[in-house]
């Protein structure tokens, strides 16, 4: 099979964000059974995806508007309200 | 007295939320705390046509999505970036025969300990930032973010099929630099 071990780092790619078809998924199983290099590349690749998914918990989910910006906005929200009525 | 929806209540009760909707797609304070006020602005222009077949938080998000995603697409716009579909870069990493050029490692350490190592975050974003501008971007929406396939596509105008093209040349990138400057090396552990 040419090209094998690249198809199969697109596949290991894609699968991340589609369903892969039954043939590419037989694909891709069955060459990971045989290739030890497109293993650790399927493993790095879903490494990757779980510290980033960490990074978006962790990081944004602590982000809070500052007092300073909750008054600013209340204050747009009261201006604008001025300007309709 | 205000009335229960009103758009200082939605501020209180959601604000805290919709700004980290916004931070985390834009990573611009300011401009993050101007999407939030016009959100919440145009929801209560619009508030006639809530008919309450959802909550109000997710009406909010809806709005607020919208204008993000009109926002980025300008942006990218702007600022014209085209990337070759023709040249696969990826091909650098394998031979004529679609072998690897160089075998990957198989990495050991876990992703807590990974995550909360501050040298590892660092080595991440430089290697994060050294990607072409476009892969850059949908990288950051996609895997950063979260953001799914058919939005990312809508804020840069590619197609799905253009989408993970693009991915698979970020991810293999990304693996190869975090792999010479990080694993590879094994300095840290
Ligand atoms: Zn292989």
């Amino acid at each position: 099979m040419k090209q094998a071990c690249h198809y199969a780092s697109r596949l290991a790619s894609d699968s991340l964000d589609r369903p892969l078809s039954l043939w590419e998924r037989l694909r891709l199983k069955l060459h990971l059974s045989m290739c030890s290099n497109c293993r650790n590349c399927d493993n790095n690749l879903k490494l990757m995806r779980q510290i980033n998914t960490l990074i978006r918990k962790n990081h944004y989910g602590q982000l809070r508007l500052s007092e300073q910006q909750r008054q600013q906005l209340h204050k747009a929200l009261d201006q604008h309200d001025n300007a309709i009525h | 007295m205000s009335p229960p929806d009103d758009p200082h209540t939605w501020l209180n009760e959601h604000g805290d939320y919709l700004y980290r909707y916004a931070m985390s797609r834009l990573h611009n304070d300011e401009l993050a705390q101007d999407m939030l006020q016009e959100t919440l602005l145009a929801g209560w222009k619009g508030y006639a046509r809530f008919a309450g077949q959802s909550s109000i938080r997710t009406w909010l998000v809806g709005i607020l999505k919208h204008k993000i995603i009109d926002y980025i697409r300008h942006e990218i716009r702007g600022r014209n970036l085209t990337e070759a579909v023709e040249s696969d870069p990826t091909s650098a990493f394998f031979n004529a025969n679609g072998g690897w050029s160089e075998s990957p490692d198989a990495w050991k350490e876990n992703p807590e300990d990974l995550y909360s190592n501050e040298q590892f975050q660092k080595v991440l974003e430089s290697c994060i930032d050294k990607l072409p501008e476009k892969q850059k971007i949908v990288f950051r929406m996609r895997d950063i973010v979260g953001e799914d396939t058919p939005t990312v596509c809508k804020c840069c105008d590619i197609t799905s099929t253009h989408l993970h093209v693009l991915l698979h040349r970020a991810r293999l990138s990304l693996r190869k630099c975090l792999n010479t400057h990080w694993f590879e090396k094994g300095t840290h552990s």
